[in-house]
């Protein structure tokens, strides 16, 4: 056990976990990573290419080595961060990318062939021959790749999504967030105070600094008291702000089960959150020094070292005799050392490459000295130190490098502002083209000190909110001298990043391979494309490139970051949309009835409609189906057709405004009838049709297909508002509002007489093509159509939605001598493709009315939108014509899609004379037919042609038919 | 089998949005959702060079806002479109009533083109703000008692109107209640279970 | 994004549906084939400001004209189609 008395756990309660099936015990504010460091656990892992054994590294969400997986089963999640995990009793984790176990691994074989992976390995390696792509290199590459393994079961936890709108947006929790939400919170903004960590403090949950002369975790308890009280203030903790987005819109997710056994409601929340102003108070990320073999377990970020020993109360150390030392080339580092001594840890040595460097408390001090290596297989036992050309072992099992410290400018960066070098800091700063409404405040802005980082969150903050900036407890604020050592020269491997494996050399190497662009060497190295992002490496890297090339770190540049600022679970993005709320589901009014009369659904869209309606003794889907078709064609049958949109257009220019929607005249439709409509998109194309029936002298109703509901709408809307605003013309929607059921068969109007009141459905009184309002059963309003997409005598009556099913019921019921079928989609396709109506197949948006069969329908006396293009020499040159194709062979079947060839002819595009849209079998007929587009089709009646599928190998003989298989003349509908 | 020369046919039975006979009623925690198959909706738009009427007396309230007279409301639905509402008048031809108050406008019956649900809470704002920030994206301000917004939730496009800081409606398309229904439960049970 | 809508405020661009180039507003009347040709198939693809029009379909169901700088997302503007075209007459 290393724990040390002091820190921020609770040590009055011992919960209990395990790593790799071992069992261990830690306290509640523990993370996975300090209570694996309190059991003596040093090996956690083992690195992505070489599998070389790594160590905890970091205390935060920068961390690259210490990635596990956690939980088990279908819970199972890669890749997580123990220095971020929030430890909970029965915890579980295991280690990752290690064969058979994590102290023998059998690809660490892969470290004694590193010579042969260096930088742009993949890229030269994998090139040649080209064969071996698919069945070496691939599956080769895939098993490699990766740390840890997704779960293959469903996750079963649940994911929600929120939005959140603010004055001000504070991101991060430590001295400079809370200053600055204190400031603006009584200012009385509305704030949003988000941290990734589960305790607010940041920084100064993990320093020895004064407050005020009292602990600093004392302040920040009261600061964040102070806060709750206040209704205008919310804090979340475990919220990472992931993205900065346009107009002042964050990304964030709050990881509000995570810390416990299984989550009490949602696992993750994603918030989107509105904020007027934002101060990134993210603060700052230590760097490396990289030196020869400088990755064993047991060399950490002397920042880490310093947290790890003050918040938690616990050290790296295998045992508590186990030494301790420092390596720095900043004062930061001897903060580290004077922070251990204070609390009884052998400090062993500072080694510090400044020959001027001092002592901050009673330890050994290396001046002018770098360590140049390294020894411990599984753990560090010894540090090479060089000081003039002289090199000296130290034994010691812990190594805390302190190389300064990197402002956390991320998010200051997603609107692609580049973060500027800063000499006097030796680090970048936030970029001058903040995302609007940003400010930074704190380590993020260079500000690193207790004091300076508690000032300027509040005077940010201030005169952001042009208020006055809170007060604030005395801090030190002592100045960081450092004179940055960015690598050691020297023979063997320096890591620079730890995730991707990225040595000096291999940096060295891009180098002497010209990759000269910053944006070249990440690609070429790998380097910064680990799940960290580089967070301990980029800035590094960048100093050693520019070493290499003898410019500034500022000529060398950097890349910018995007989001995520830290790894997002896909599932959280998703923000719970799956499963019932993946999309809306739409019911029809007479689901009840479909589900009653066991009906087999099928998604349209969003809605479920009733496909068909198998009964017993059906044994394929076309029995029934066949069976719908001919009680329809032989009596009637009821079909919902609910889902077709309609909309409502009124007003004094209603038809004059309908005339420019459809490409055929509807100012001169007569009140009381129903037309047909085709419309046209603007470059002459057709893309929607339907009915439109005039009901009063102002007021038509125009019915859309069901795909093209909104889309209609919309451009109906477009029209009325862009082009046409000064026709007055009032539209809305109204498919929900009615039930509509299709009653079409030969004795439909002898079932429809038993539901109307009183009303006169003669021929005469109600003729194809005519509508009316009436009521039926007793008083319920409704609207008839007699309009027909079957083919035969049929209508559409509409009932207030409420009644839809119960209409439907009844229909059935009184039907039932005169042999009344529902019947589902399928029985409506192949209904109207025995007549030859157009559908979504027909009218795919590459079609034109000529087409069709309907370019007269166009009409010249009037403009409407597509008109002038439909006219183009090109489309009316196109002789490809709707025909009706009937297989030859009645056992044959008509793939929908394929292609349609003169006889004999090569299969090649070429020759290519059009393709099948819609083919089914026609129970009427008899046989195989389909609707088809056929070169010169309207002169090619009778001729034997052959529809090809290239893709499965099968081609059908086919004769040309008209597309009206079954009562071409329409005596049945009038009838 | 029915005879068909049955003179008096019983009444068709109406259902409600949410498939039942009667309205699904449900609570969690403060939260009471109601679905209300009772209200009669028209829209209302008045024709050009019209004056903008006041049907029932209602003051036809400004872009974003509703406004309520005894048992009708008024709410903007967009330029030139207001929503007229009346409790339990659902079963009469309402938008004819509505096409009475202002004769020449264009009116169009919406009753059941909509699943009206009505939210309350037993503890004041609170518990339905914690609600909203979980459907809809709102500023606070658009959400205040007399606003009416037409947004997005989860994929559906709706009214959320704040009669008082303690009660709101929803109101979506009718096909999609179940959907709708779905999202807001789920959320008022987390919030339930966790506040 | 957040589309300021002049009669609502701000509203988050997902509330929208995006359209394009408001030069769509300018119809050819007559038949002019070549007009027509032009304001189906031409458009300007400017980096930097851009009128264009959205459509506030999860809401009010208004067009609006937006001029937005494509460059950076800044919007400088947002009004009401119908009331861009009644002042273009």
């Amino acid at each position: 056990m290393t724990r040390i008395p002091g820190g921020l756990v609770d040590r009055s309660r011992t919960l209990s976990f395990t790593f790799d099936g071992t069992r261990y015990e830690g306290h509640p504010g523990d993370t996975l990573a300090s209570a694996l460091m309190a059991n003596g656990v040093r090996l956690v892992g083992r690195s992505f290419k070489y599998h070389r054994p790594r160590g905890i590294f970091s205390a935060g969400s920068e961390e690259p080595n210490a990635l596990v997986t956690l939980r088990s089963g279908a819970r199972a999640e890669p890749n997580t961060r123990a220095t971020c995990v929030e430890l909970y009793d029965g915890l579980a984790a295991t280690s990752q990318n290690r064969w058979p176990c994590l102290d023998f691994d059998a690809l660490a074989v892969n470290d004694i062939a590193s010579p042969f992976l260096a930088a742009g390995f993949y890229y030269k390696t994998f090139m040649w021959p080209k064969p071996f792509w698919e069945k070496l290199y691939e599956p080769l590459i895939r098993r490699a790749a990766g740390l840890g393994a997704l779960g293959r079961d469903p996750d079963p936890d649940a994911y929600d999504k929120g939005f959140l709108h603010c004055d001000l947006l504070v991101i991060g929790g430590g001295a400079a967030g809370l200053a600055a939400a204190l400031t603006a919170g009584r200012a009385g903004a509305s704030v949003i105070l988000a941290d990734e960590d589960f305790r607010l403090g940041g920084r100064l949950l993990m320093e020895s600094h004064l407050l005020d002369d009292g602990p600093a975790a004392a302040w920040v308890a009261a600061a964040e008291a102070d806060l709750d009280t206040m209704p205008n203030v919310r804090i979340l903790r475990r919220t990472t702000v992931f993205g900065s987005y346009d107009h002042g819109i964050f990304g964030a997710i709050e990881r509000v089960g995570d810390h416990l056994p299984r989550p009490e409601t949602v696992r993750q929340t994603l918030w989107r959150i509105t904020a007027r102003h934002s101060i990134l108070a993210a603060g700052a990320t230590e760097r490396h020094i990289p030196f020869a073999d400088n990755d064993r377990p047991g060399i950490l970020l002397g920042g880490a070292l310093r947290a790890y020993v003050n918040r938690w109360g616990v050290t790296p150390q295998a045992r508590d005799s186990d030494r301790v030392a420092i390596f720095t080339d900043n004062d930061d580092g001897h903060r580290t050392a004077a922070d251990l001594v204070a609390r009884g840890v052998p400090v062993l040595a500072v080694i510090d490459p400044r020959r001027d460097a001092r002592r901050f408390g009673e330890y050994q001090l290396f001046s002018g000295a770098t360590v140049t290596g390294s020894t411990g297989r599984r753990s560090l036992t010894s540090i090479e130190i060089t000081r003039d050309g002289r090199s000296d072992v130290l034994e010691c099992a812990v190594l805390g490098v302190s190389g300064g410290w990197n402002p956390n400018v991320h998010l200051a960066s997603h609107h692609r502002g580049r973060p500027q070098w800063s000499q006097a800091h030796q680090a970048f700063l936030p970029p001058a083209d903040l995302p609007p409404g940003m400010a930074v405040a704190g380590a993020a802005a260079g500000h690193g000190s207790p004091h300076a980082a508690l000032r300027s969150g509040a005077q940010t903050a201030a005169r952001l909110l042009d208020c006055s900036a809170a007060l604030l407890p005395h801090a030190e604020d002592a100045p960081l001298c450092q004179l940055p050592l960015w690598h050691v020269p020297g023979r063997g491997r320096a890591w620079v990043d730890f995730q991707s494996d990225v040595t000096v050399k291999d940096i060295a190497l891009a180098h002497r391979e010209n990759m000269r662009s910053v944006e070249h060497l990440k690609r070429w190295t790998t380097l910064g494309m680990a799940t960290d992002q580089g967070k301990t490496a980029n800035v590094t890297a960048l100093g050693v490139m520019a070493e290499l090339t003898g410019a500034s770190v500022a000529q060398t540049g950097t890349t910018v970051f995007r989001p995520p600022y830290t790894p997002v679970a896909l599932a959280a993005l998703g923000g719970g949309d799956s499963g019932m709320t993946f999309r809306p589901t739409r019911l029809t009014p007479t689901h009840g009835f479909a589900v009653a009369h066991g009906a087999r659904l099928v998604e349209a869209g969003q809605w479920m409609r009733a496909q068909m309606f198998p009964r017993a003794g059906e044994t394929h889907w076309r029995d029934t189906v066949d069976r719908e078709v001919m009680a329809v064609r032989a009596g009637v049958g009821l079909c919902d057709v609910t889902t077709l949109g309609k909309i409502d257009v009124q007003g004094a220019d209603a038809g004059a405004f309908l005339d420019r929607i459809y490409c055929n005249a509807m100012a001169s439709l007569r009140v009381g009838k129903v037309r047909y409509g085709l419309m046209l998109r603007e470059d002459g194309f057709a893309y929607d049709d339907g009915t439109c029936a005039r009901l009063a002298d102002t007021h038509y109703v125009v019915t859309t297909t069901t795909a093209n509901a909104g889309l209609v709408y919309s451009r109906m809307e477009f029209a009325r508002q862009c082009l046409w605003p000064d026709l007055d013309v009032q539209l809305i929607s109204t498919t929900d509002a009615w039930a509509q059921i299709a009653v079409a068969g030969p004795k439909s109007r002898a079932l429809l007489e038993r539901v109307v009141d009183g009303f006169d459905m003669s021929n005469a009184a109600v003729p194809f093509m005519s509508c009316a309002a009436l009521t039926v059963c007793g008083g319920v309003r409704a609207r008839l159509f007699r309009i027909s997409f079957s083919g035969e005598l049929a209508y559409e009556i509409a009932v207030p939605a409420r009644y839809g099913n119960a209409l439907m019921a009844r229909l059935a019921d009184l039907g039932q001598d005169l042999g009344v079928t529902p019947y589902g989609t399928e029985a409506l396709s192949v209904l109207r493709i025995e007549k030859g109506h157009a559908a979504a197949a027909e009218l795919n948006g590459q079609t034109t009315a000529q087409m069709v069969g309907m370019g007269r329908m166009v009409s010249t006396r009037k403009d409407s939108i597509g008109a002038v293009m439909s006219r183009r020499k090109g489309l009316v040159s196109d002789t490809r014509r709707l025909v009706g194709l009937r297989a030859i062979d009645p056992a044959a079947r008509i793939p929908a899609g394929a292609h349609l060839f003169a006889q004999g002819a090569a299969r090649v595009t070429a020759t290519d004379q059009g393709w099948v849209t819609s083919a089914c079998w026609s129970p009427h007929l008899k046989t195989p037919i389909a609707l088809g587009f056929l070169a010169d089709g309207a002169e090619r009646m009778g001729e034997t042609i052959v529809a090809a599928n290239p893709l499965e190998g099968d081609e059908v003989t086919l004769t040309v038919t008209s597309p009206h298989f079954i009562d071409p003349e329409g005596d049945r509908l009038r009838g | 089998m029915a005879d068909p020369t049955l003179a008096a046919t019983p009444r068709l039975i109406p259902l409600c949005a949410l498939g039942g006979e009667i309205p699904r009623q449900t609570s969690f925690g403060a939260l009471t959702l109601i679905e209300r198959p009772d209200v009669a909706l028209a829209s209302l738009a008045p024709r050009g060079g019209m004056a903008t009427p006041a049907p029932f007396g209602l003051t036809l309230p400004q872009p974003g806002r509703c406004a309520s007279a005894g048992d009708m409301t008024a709410l903007w639905s967009g330029p030139g479109q207001w929503m007229i509402a009346a409790d339990g008048q659902a079963d009469t031809d309402f938008a004819a009533a509505v096409q009475a108050q202002a004769p020449g406008a264009s009116v169009t019956d919406q009753t059941d083109g909509w699943v009206w649900i009505d939210i309350a809470s037993a503890a004041r704002g609170a518990p339905l703000d914690r609600l909203l920030e979980k459907l809809v994206n709102l500023p606070p301000a658009a959400l205040q008692p007399g606003r009416a917004a037409r947004t997005g939730l989860h994929h559906l496009g709706v009214f959320v109107m704040r009669q008082g800081a303690d009660r709101l409606a929803v109101l979506g398309m009718r096909s999609a209640a179940g959907s709708l229904w779905h999202a807001l439960t789920q959320a008022a049970q987390r919030l339930e279970t966790r506040p | 994004m957040l589309i300021p809508h002049p009669l609502l405020g701000p509203r988050d661009a997902q509330e929208f549906t995006y359209l394009g180039d408001a030069a769509l507003l300018n119809r050819p009347e007559g038949g002019d084939e070549a007009a027509f040709h032009a304001y189906t198939h031409l458009r300007d693809n400017p980096a930097g400001p851009h009128r264009e029009l959205w459509y506030h379909e999860q809401g009010d169901r208004s067009w609006l004209v937006v001029t937005r700088d494509t460059a950076t997302h800044e919007i400088v503007a947002a009004e009401l189609a119908m009331d861009v075209k009644g002042a273009a007459r």
